[in-house]
């Protein structure tokens, strides 16, 4: 029987994609196993189990301390290429993208990466992923024997979780000491936000001057009772927002009921985070701004003008 | 190749128009080395006209070239419509002449078209650098060495060929001419709508491959000067329409030009010809107008203007013509460059070989001979009287109903003697023979 | 030190034209991925702090290449191995890898690979971490900042939830990120001058690499269907002053019942 094996550094894209899979391998007639790497891999297992997972590999090597993705890659395709694994699936994370593309060329096999969507068609599995920067929507299928896919967390909802047992597999990783050392690592300040659930979003972009034009968001975020999200300039580069914040494609998908755009140009590689949106406002004060074309109500014009006027307006009612 | 001669080319283009890349063509082919600086992202990127290129003068100017351009359709009917409210007159010329090959005439669409010149020159040695603008000229002892890109780029040369079309800076900052004047301006709007080449013939009843060009003027630019266009290319219609900036000032209320060509394509006779079109390309440009009145000095130290920067074009209500000017006045300052080369002197005496050559060509000769069309034009009764008067004899004429006709002659009399017999009519007849 | 530097011709996605759910590409003009030209200008800016740095750009693509090789070249490459065979068309990211690494293996010697975190119009990620193996590299991804000294690479990573300072010995690959730089206009004669610099073109013979080894021969993806999705929106540009805009923005939002909740 063939194996659907699961592995992310994110525990809870993990067990998302153990849900996922177990439907799958219904349907495929496969099983599901997943692979627990690193420090306390060990300790996890009843969570992997109680989402469905039948089997698990786990391994605390003393090389899969620091996340390497040489080292994990090495890791992924003995326990891969030890059983009868078919497909491969990996968190799309940071590290787990970069991971799928590694141990695909170990495995010889072809690769997707940021799968949004996945079912099951013809024996294989049909991923989509966003193509020609977000214009499009690819539906891939990998043709090699092995199959490696990254999905994108929370493209699968977590499954309901019962107490369970299955089997455990202490695997005994060939592995050599990553050539690449994490010296420091500096944490990121916490922002905990969920722009996915946001019902109402605000996103702001370059076209927001100055980072005290930011209180009049936060007025207007606060009467509509919205999240705050942003393109990339202000997160990446500005550093006014965490990347916790960044809507697109690499950043969030977001379909909440209102989304407000302000000072954004609508790039494809930012509308494609919104598009599922019902209602989309656009505040932009250059008439040809592709973002209209996304847009049900514009208005043209400065925001430094409209959002105060728009505030005002909110507080009379 | 000494070390100052590396820092610097022999000619310099600005803009990679139909004028720029003619020159350009010419002297590459010549063995000069030759620079092209367009400001688009590619050649015709953002280049508008209406869509027809007149083919003799091209093949006379640069014979051979044209074999393989991507030309849409030749256009084998012309057709001219006078507009009133609720109701059209047109002519239609079908002649067998359009049918012969070589084509009069053919549609186009510049972002193709230009493309593919712009290999050509690259092709034939020239060096083009889309996405690079001009923005002045360099000057050293009172003559133009260069130009001079964004903060701190810029490319020396001996020559300097100004051909950044209409509103031509480069003229402008080589003091070659004053600001310009909005008299000598007309604006233009023009859509692009994508249809299948299969509905494009069945609606203008062609054959395949077959264009029609189709003028309109009238009621549709609401008494100001101007007119409107179709073009039909092989899978799109180009659909314009051009209006006098001054009457476009003037007017009150105010008016867009694009709420004109609305209004235009709301037309039942237009409506229909491009219904479930796509429009896949809208843009808005200006026309020069001003005629032989208008032109800049053609050149001086280091320096020549052609095409449209140089004011070469013309609007005559029934055709806007530019683009034959344009690869004409390219061709004829690249050969005056290449005799000054030969003299290795570029000063304005040596270039003002150029002026010598247009002067003998069609294109200051046209420009002359209907130097009075545009005042011609300014003439309001061009835009609703007569095209009213027209329609409203010819209605009279085909219109039946219960009562009895007259005669046909009565008719004809009565509505066109009343109509068009007084002084301001007689005085149009008279003002035609100057055009 | 000998840099080489990954680079991709796309589309340039702001004038793709989607009609019918489908992209038209006809005309739409190749510029260089976004993230490659980060690539370019940290390998341009290495060779301007170090001393005895030589940049070679690869490019695996269309014909196209020929012309836009000249910005790379003029950005501070110093040479350019195009791989522009008809064999190689319709490469997906695993064969992309497969004969990019062969090719960077042709060159002779390389210290440091710069690639773009991914590229513009896939944005897979794949190519680079894959092209890491084929060379047996260490690898360092998502990079903002990047020091190359003494034989060795250090980087600074932005990852989720922290940024990660990273040090490997040369040889190594590295993925950039937008942040790390600006890339440079280049000026007119160092694009004039590049017209000039060394360019291979390798095919798969000079590669080592069978016909039905690369391209569309040789695919481990395979995509079924690529549509733009539906998008169907009012597209109402609200007109009046702005108190009148403000107004009737308020007004409609209430009526789909999206405000006020
Ligand atoms: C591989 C890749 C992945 C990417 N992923 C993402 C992603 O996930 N998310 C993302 O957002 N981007 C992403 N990008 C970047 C993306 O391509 C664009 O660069 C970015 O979205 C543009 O952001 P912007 O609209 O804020 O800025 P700009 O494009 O600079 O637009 C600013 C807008 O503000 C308007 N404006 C200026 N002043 C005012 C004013 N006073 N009032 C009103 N309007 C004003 C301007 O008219 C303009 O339209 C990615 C790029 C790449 C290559
Ligand atoms: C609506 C309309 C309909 C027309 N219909 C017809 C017709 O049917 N037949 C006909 O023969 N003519 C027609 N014309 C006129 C014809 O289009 C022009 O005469 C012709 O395009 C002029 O060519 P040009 O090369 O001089 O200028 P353009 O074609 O305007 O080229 C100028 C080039 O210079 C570039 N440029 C400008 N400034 C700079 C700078 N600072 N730095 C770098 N590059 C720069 C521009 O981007 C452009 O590519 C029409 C014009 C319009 C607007
Ligand atoms: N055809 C190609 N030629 C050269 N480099 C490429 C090619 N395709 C991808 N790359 C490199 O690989 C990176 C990641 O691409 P991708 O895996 O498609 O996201 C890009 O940023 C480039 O640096």
């Amino acid at each position: 029987m063939s194996e659907i094996l699961i592995y992310s550094d994110n525990d809870g894209t993990a067990l998302e994609l153990v849900s996922a899979g177990k439907e799958f391998a219904e349907e495929l007639g496969a099983t599901v196993s997943a692979a627990l790497l690193g420090d306390g891999a060990a300790g996890k297992a009843d969570d992997y189990f109680s989402y469905g997972a039948d089997k698990l590999y786990v391994s605390e090597h003393p090389a899969l301390g620091d996340f390497y993705v040489g080292t994990f890659a090495a890791a992924l395709q003995q326990i891969v290429e030890s059983g009868d694994v078919e497909f491969l699936l990996i968190g799309s994370t940071k590290r787990g993208k970069e991971l799928a593309g590694r141990v695909a060329q170990k495995l010889n096999a072809g690769a997707i990466t940021d799968a949004n969507a996945m079912r099951v068609r013809d024996g294989n599995l049909e991923a989509d992923r966003y193509s020609y920067g977000g214009n499009t929507m690819a539906s891939q299928v990998v043709t090699t024997p092995k199959k490696v896919i990254s999905v994108m967390p929370k493209t699968f909802e977590l499954g309901p979780s019962e107490a369970k047992q299955g089997e455990v597999v202490n695997v005994d990783l060939d592995l050599e000491d990553p050539p690449v050392k994490v010296v420091e690592r500096r944490d990121k300040a916490g922002d905990e936000v969920n722009l996915e659930e946001a019902e109402v979003l605000i996103c702001v972009g370059r076209g927001v001057q100055s980072q005290e034009d930011l209180a009049m968001i936060e007025e207007l975020a606060g009467l509509l009772g919205a999240e705050i999200g942003c393109t990339k300039t202000p997160a990446s580069d500005w550093e006014w927002f965490s990347e916790e914040r960044m809507v697109g494609l690499s950043g969030k998908k977001c379909k909440p009921s209102l989304y407000i755009s302000v000072g954004i140009s609508g790039q494809i590689q930012h509308t494609v985070g919104i598009v599922d949106s019902k209602i989309i406002v656009t505040i932009n004060k250059d008439e040809n701004a592709p973002m209209f074309n996304f847009t049900d109500y514009g208005i043209v014009g400065d925001y430094a003008d409209v959002v105060p006027e728009l505030n005002q307006k909110l507080k009379s009612l | 190749m000494t070390e100052a001669d590396e820092e610097k080319v022999e000619v310099v283009v600005v803009g990679a128009g139909l004028a720029g890349l003619s020159a350009a063509y010419v002297l590459a082919q010549a063995g000069v080395d030759t620079v092209v600086v367009e400001r688009g992202d590619y050649p015709g990127a953002k280049n508008v006209t209406g869509g027809r290129i007149y083919m003799h003068p091209l093949r006379h100017y640069l014979p051979d070239l044209w074999d393989d351009a991507p030309l849409e359709r030749h256009v084998t009917r012309e057709t001219i419509t006078m507009m009133a409210e609720g109701a059209s007159t047109a002519i239609t010329l079908d002649n067998d002449k359009f049918r012969e090959e070589p084509y009069h005439s053919y549609t186009i669409l510049r972002s193709n078209f230009d493309r593919w010149f712009g290999d050509k020159v690259a092709e034939a040695g020239g060096f083009v650098l889309p996405k690079y603008r001009a923005d002045d000229v360099l000057v050293e002892d009172g003559r133009v060495v260069g130009i001079v890109m964004g903060e701190e780029d810029e490319i020396r040369a001996d020559v300097v060929v100004a051909a950044d079309g209409v509103l031509s800076l480069i003229a402008e900052k080589a003091g070659l001419r004053q600001a310009q004047q909005p008299k000598h301006f007309a604006v233009s709007a023009k859509e692009v709508i994508e249809l299948p080449a299969k509905s494009i013939e069945e609606r203008f009843n062609l054959g395949p491959g077959e264009g029609a060009a189709q003028l309109y003027f009238g009621t549709l630019t609401k008494g100001m000067l101007g007119g409107g266009f179709i073009y039909t290319n092989q899978d799109s219609i180009s659909l314009g329409l051009v209006v006098g900036i001054e009457s476009l000032m003037e007017r009150e209320p105010k008016i867009e030009v694009h709420e004109i060509l609305e209004d235009f394509k709301a037309r039942p006779e237009i409506r229909n010809l491009v219904a479930d079109g796509e429009i896949v390309e809208y843009s808005a440009h200006a026309i020069p107008e001003g005629g032989i009145n208008a032109m800049p000095k053609l050149y001086s130290d280091g320096i020549v203007v052609i095409g449209e920067a140089a004011g070469l074009g013309l609007n005559m209500l029934i055709t806007v013509r530019g683009m034959e000017f344009a690869v004409a006045s390219g061709v004829m300052a690249a050969e005056a460059i290449l005799k000054a080369r030969e003299k290795g002197d570029y000063s304005a005496d040596s270039l003002a070989h150029y002026e010598e050559l247009l002067k003998d060509s069609f294109a200051l000769q046209d420009l002359e001979t209907f130097r009075h069309v545009l005042g011609f034009m300014e003439n309001p009764r061009l835009f609703n009287f007569y095209p009213q008067a027209v329609c409203d004899i010819f209605t009279e004429l085909m219109w039946i109903d219960e009562k009895p006709k007259p005669k046909i002659s009565t008719t004809v009399i009565r509505e066109g003697v009343g109509k068009f017999l007084n002084w301001s009519t007689i005085k149009d007849g008279l003002g035609m023979l100057r055009i | 030190m000998d840099v080489i530097v990954c680079m991709k011709q796309i589309p340039d996605l702001q004038q793709i034209r989607i009609k019918d759910r489908e992209p038209i590409l006809d005309n739409v003009p190749l510029v260089w991925g976004d993230l490659d030209k980060n690539a370019i200008e940290e390998a341009s800016k290495i060779k301007e702090a170090v001393e005895d740095v030589k940049v070679t750009v690869v490019a695996l693509g269309s014909d196209k290449i020929e012309q836009g090789i000249l910005e790379p070249l003029a950005m501070g490459a110093d040479e350019a191995v195009l791989l522009t065979d008809p064999a190689f068309a319709g490469s997906d990211s695993m064969g992309t890898a497969k004969v990019l690494a062969k090719a960077i293996e042709k060159t002779g010697s390389y210290d440091l690979v710069i690639l773009g975190e991914g590229s513009t119009d896939n944005y897979s990620g794949v190519v680079a971490s894959a092209l890491a193996e084929l060379l047996n590299l260490p690898m360092i991804s998502y990079v903002r900042e990047l020091e190359v000294q003494d034989g060795k690479v250090k980087a600074v990573r932005n990852m989720e939830e922290s940024f990660e300072v990273m040090e490997a010995d040369l040889p190594a690959l590295v993925t950039v990120a937008q942040e790390i730089n600006e890339p440079r206009l280049p000026k007119f004669m160092a694009i004039r001058k590049a017209g000039a610099k060394p360019r291979h073109e390798w095919g798969p013979d000079d590669l080592g690499l069978a016909a039905d080894e690369v391209g569309q021969n040789a695919l481990s993806v395979e995509t079924l269907s690529n549509l733009a999705p539906e998008q169907d929106r009012k597209n109402i540009i609200l007109k009046g002053n702005l108190a009148e805009q403000i107004d009737a923005l308020v007004d409609a939002l209430t009526k789909e019942g999206v405000l006020g909740r």
